[in-house]
């Protein structure tokens, strides 16, 4: 991960967490804000629904006080009296007096609650309601009707005619149903549920709403269950869809009978609807403005990283540089800061080190011609001194009778001539150090280049008791090589193993696949090599033989280095010493 | 003076009432009888009375006698008639002179013999001359009755149009909606005082009461109910004889189990429904055939039996304690009979579903009308209605109630009530030989005329 990236990502972090705390504060603070008022208001309509309630009890009872205080109840009343009064002519008087007064009940009963007429169940003439004559003359009550095909609850209320000794009672009121429901009036966003507390259990088809019965009823069940087991108010919040939009806060109401019984459940839910999205709006605004801010927060934190990391880049960039060779990077210097103080700084160590390098390479240079001067020297007087022995051996044998002079002569003439031969090899391979061909890259078996390159040695191997084991690696990898130089940079390791163990013994040449590259190991059970000669193995003119020039394994790593590989060494004294050669491998559309 | 002054004035008092009474009394001719009906008809023909139908029939046509206001056979198209001793052969001579409203004469043809025959499977009627003979398959003592019922006399047009002899001639039929007949200027009985008779079909009871009430209808049919409104308003009631049996008839088969509707007719509080609901019209009935006509009525118990209605209904399983019982829709006091009957079947531990019309209940509230003055007749023709087919006639009348206790008994037929066809009329309308509606319904308009002072 790069330091500008590090950097963003921190930045980014510490603005996401900023903003995210701001932003959690805000809303929680606003939410709780809004509950507390979406309460409030609920609290102000639950209060205008009971006195609603209250005022349609009033209503109920002022009409039956109407019914019972008109000509016909008085009429009905006087009739009522008698041994054997006769009803038949009032049966349809209480339909008829609960239609013009808007009532759903109404029963006339005589003084004895034989029921003469019934606007609710028509066919119960004559059939006793006990019940009238304990009511008294209150508001309107909740009561359990019985109805042909249902029971129903109705708010009723009880006035008594009187004529003399004649009694009629009049009983009328509203069914709760959804109708009545329907009627009450009720702010957006609230309704009114009813239960019927008409069985031992709880029922979800005693449920309705103003729309009739509810569907998904039995979320409510633990609601009504509290309210009919404590017979007192109750609220709670019911979810009816998974998020917060379907939550609903209903408050229950007992309903209480005459007799206070528990006959219904009045359930007022306010929807919370118009508070979740005003909710879900406003965590949509902060997650919005939350993300865009950080998104500009980022786009800030990118140019400023930028600003910073920017030269960071352009050192490492130079570094990488000056770490390839070019020591005469220059980073642009643009500021006074601790940045540019160190890209100034950057500039003068590279200036320094790239007249450092000149001067050490002016000194190396100079030793080098030096070693040059004395190997050259070194390696031209050992032939020059046989040869001057040799024409002085032959001066000196000018005197010599003419026959010991022509042996003395040819013996001189072979040694000079095998003297210049030595010379010549010496020149040749000094000029072979010089004239190092660029290798041509193609796809190598490296397989084939070893055993190629082994098979100059067979005889050789023989004579100097050296015993070759070849270990090649079933699927080795194309390489990417010349297979010539590879082959005559090989044949040099072999023949400095070879050199390497005068009394014999084994040579192992292998092939294997190493990290990322083709691998060939020659390895030897020779003296072995001290730490500082390894140091030191692959410089030019370097040598540890009496005999070679020193530029052997100097030429291999030429060559290795050419074809963008690496060769090691590694030895211990008495244990012998393995060269390790690694060649960058073919790459697939070469090796297809 | 003083006493001849009285005097005159007495005498002058006393022809001023004269006269008033004279023009009361006095028929005059002229006029349109406004009927209104609930029921439809579609068409007039003597093969296709109907219930509707059988009421406005006798305008149109004549049958060879026609039943007095007691239930007497009297000369109609036949003059005179005759039978064996055994009521077999039965012969009647046609009234001579009597012409058909398309002009043509009344003959002893085959057109009438057909007629006649149509009208009474199984008997052989014959064409002799100014005679028609009759031959009963076997001793028929009432068959005068069936002929002042049924035997109504017609020819065909060419189109197959039935024509008759009757005070009235139909003039237009909108099908279900409304029929005009106008006054036969010819006919045999004298002309009709009314010029025109205008009868509106398919208006709710409330409709004919408005109509009534504010004076554009002159006759119209009553709920019970409304009988007692209207003689408190000073209206005129013309009233049937008990002839229409109201009843709980089970649909075959339903329910499986006799208990229930054992218990259900057992739990049955007539007396309450008939003096509420009824408003006393009408009479309980425990038997098929009214107590008027058969005389035996009373032996059959109509008196509610709870304690057993609830031990019938605690013997069935409770899924077998239900049942449902159908109504006309279109009648209030249907609806409230039946409520007031499911309220009962309750008390005894059944639930009986009150519905609508509906085709599918276990049973339906029915008003099956009593068909002949002839007990015998009036039987099987009742066992007809209540889908027993070829129920067998009895002519003796201990057989007859024998035979009404084993329908009673079959479980089909729960009776309830023997309810009058009640009719309310206008101030306006006068009746010159009462009734004007026979004991079986049947309307008798020829009589009837309109006093115009009086609205």
């Amino acid at each position: 991960m790069t330091f500008r990236t590090r950097l963003l990502l921190i930045f980014t972090f510490a603005v996401v967490v900023a903003v995210g705390l701001v932003g959690s504060v805000v809303w929680l603070t606003t939410r709780r804000a809004f509950e507390r008022v979406e309460n409030q208001r609920v609290g102000t309509v639950v209060d205008q629904f009971r006195r609603e309630f209250a005022r349609r009890r009033e209503e109920i009872a002022r009409r039956v006080e109407r019914i019972a205080g008109a000509e016909t109840a008085l009429d009905l009343a006087i009739a009522s009296g008698g041994p054997e009064p006769d009803y038949s002519p009032y049966v349809n008087e209480a339909p008829a007096l609960a239609a013009a007064h808007g009532l759903d009940f109404l029963e006339l009963a005589a003084a004895d609650g034989s029921i003469i007429s019934s606007a609710q169940w028509p066919a119960r003439f004559g059939y006793k309601a006990a019940w009238l004559s304990a009511a008294g003359e209150h508001g309107a009550f909740l009561q359990r009707e019985e109805l042909p095909e249902e029971t129903a609850l109705a708010l009723i209320a009880v006035r008594v005619v009187s004529a003399g000794d004649r009694k009629l009672y009049v009983a009328g009121g509203e069914k709760l149903d959804p109708g009545f429901l329907k009627t009450l009036a009720l702010p957006g966003g609230m309704r009114v549920l009813l239960y019927r507390n008409l069985a031992p259990r709880f029922s979800a088809s005693l449920l309705t709403g103003d729309a009739g019965p509810l569907a998904d009823a039995a979320r409510l069940e633990a609601l009504i269950e509290q309210v009919r087991t404590k017979h007192r108010e109750a609220s709670g919040t019911v979810r009816w869809t998974p998020d917060a939009v379907g939550a609903e806060v209903f408050h229950a109401f007992p309903l209480l009978g005459r007799e206070k019984n528990l006959l219904g459940v009045l359930l007022v839910g306010s929807s919370r609807r118009e508070l979740a999205e005003l909710q879900r709006l406003l965590l949509w605004t902060a997650l919005l403005t939350g993300a865009a801010g950080i998104l500009l927060a980022v786009a800030l934190a990118g140019w400023a990283t930028a600003r910073v990391t920017r030269p960071v880049e352009d050192l490492a960039r130079a570094a990488r540089e000056v770490a390839a060779g070019n020591w005469h990077v220059h980073v642009p210097v643009h500021s006074r800061d601790e940045v540019g103080r160190l890209g100034y700084a950057f500039n003068r160590m590279t200036r320094q080190l790239s007249q450092q390098r000149d001067h050490l390479v002016q000194t190396e240079r100079v030793a080098a011609w030096r070693e040059l001067a004395r190997r050259l020297a070194h390696e031209l007087k050992n032939p020059l001194f046989p040869i001057q022995i040799t024409i002085e051996n032959v001066q000196r044998a000018r005197n010599l009778p003419p026959d010991q002079f022509d042996e003395v002569f040819r013996e001189s003439t072979e040694t000079l001539l095998a003297e210049l031969a030595n010379l010549k090899r010496i020149i040749a391979r000094f000029s072979d150090f010089a004239k190092m061909p660029r290798p041509e890259l193609q796809p190598v078996n490296l397989n084939e280049v070893v055993s190629g390159a082994l098979k100059v040695f067979q005889a050789q191997f023989a004579t100097a008791g050296v015993e070759p084991k070849v270990e090649l690696a079933p699927n080795l990898p194309l390489a990417h090589a010349d297979p010539e130089q590879i082959g005559r940079a090989l044949q040099n390791l072999v023949l400095n193993a070879v050199d390497a163990m005068p009394q014999g013994g084994v040579l192992t040449v292998r092939t294997l696949t190493g990290e990322g590259s083709v691998r060939i190991e020659v390895s030897d059970t020779g003296e072995g090599l001290t730490p500082e000669e390894c140091d030191r193995l692959f410089t030019p003119y370097y040598t540890t033989k009496t005999h070679g020039t020193g530029l052997g394994l100097a030429i291999v790593q030429s060559v290795i280095s050419d074809h963008g590989g690496r060769i090691s060494v590694e030895s211990a004294p008495g244990k012998g010493a393995t060269f390790r050669i690694d060649l960058n491998p073919a790459s697939p559309a070469e090796s297809a | 003076m003083l006493p001849t002054v009285w005097r005159l004035a007495a005498v002058l008092s006393l022809l001023a009432l004269t006269q008033t009474a004279g023009a009361a009394g006095r028929p005059r001719y002229g006029g349109t009888l406004r009927v209104e009906m609930r029921a439809t008809v579609a068409a007039l023909d003597p093969t296709e009375p109907g219930d509707a139908g059988s009421r406005l029939m006798p305008l149109v046509f004549d049958c060879l006698v026609q039943i007095d206001g007691q239930g007497r056979p009297r000369p109609a198209l036949a003059v005179s008639w005759t039978h064996d001793p055994d009521h077999r052969r039965w012969r009647f001579r046609l009234r001579p002179g009597v012409r058909f409203h398309d002009g043509s004469v009344l003959t002893a043809g085959p057109a009438i013999a057909a007629a006649l025959t149509a009208a009474l499977p199984g008997y052989t009627v014959t064409a002799a001359a100014d005679a028609l003979a009759i031959e009963c398959p076997r001793p028929t003592p009432g068959l005068l009755l069936e002929l002042g019922r049924l035997g109504y006399i017609y020819s065909r047009s060419a189109e197959g149009v039935p024509t008759g002899t009757g005070p009235f001639r139909l003039a237009a039929l909108e099908r279900g909606r409304r029929a005009v007949f106008t006054a036969n200027q010819e006919y045999w009985g004298g002309r009709p005082f009314l010029d025109s008779i205008e009868v509106s079909m398919g208006r709710s009871p409330r409709e004919q009461w408005i109509d009534l009430e504010v004076g554009k209808a002159d006759l119209v049919e009553l709920a019970p109910a409304d009988v007692r409104r209207a003689a408190d308003r000073d209206r005129a009631v013309w009233s049937s004889a008990p002839n229409i049996l109201l009843a709980i008839v089970f649909y075959d088969g339903r329910p499986a189990d006799t208990r229930v509707r054992e218990a259900l007719a057992r739990s049955i509080d007539r007396a309450a429904i008939h003096n509420v609901l009824l408003q006393r019209r009408g009479e309980i009935a425990g038997g098929l055939l009214p107590q008027w006509l058969s005389g035996w009525e009373f032996l059959f118990p109509s008196a509610p039996d709870l304690p057993r209605a609830r031990q019938l209904a605690a013997a069935l399983p409770p899924s077998g304690r239900t049942a449902s019982l159908a109504y006309d829709a279109g009648d209030p006091l249907a609806r409230a009979i039946a409520e007031r009957i499911s309220l009962n079947a309750r008390d005894a531990g059944l639930t009986v579903h009150a519905v609508p019309g509906n085709a599918r209940a276990d049973a339906r509230l029915a008003l099956l009308p009593v068909a002949s003055l002839d007990p015998a007749q009036a039987l099987p023709d009742l066992a007809a209605a209540l889908g027993y087919k070829n129920w067998p006639r009895q002519d003796r009348p201990e057989d007859v109630c024998g035979s009404e206790r084993t329908l009673l008994e079959g479980g089909r037929v729960v009776p309830l009530f023997h309810l009058p066809e009640d009719y309310g009329v206008s101030p306006r309308v006068r009746v010159w030989q009462p009734p004007a509606i026979g004991r079986l319904g049947g309307w008798r308009l020829a009589d009837v005329w309109l006093d115009g002072d009086r609205q």
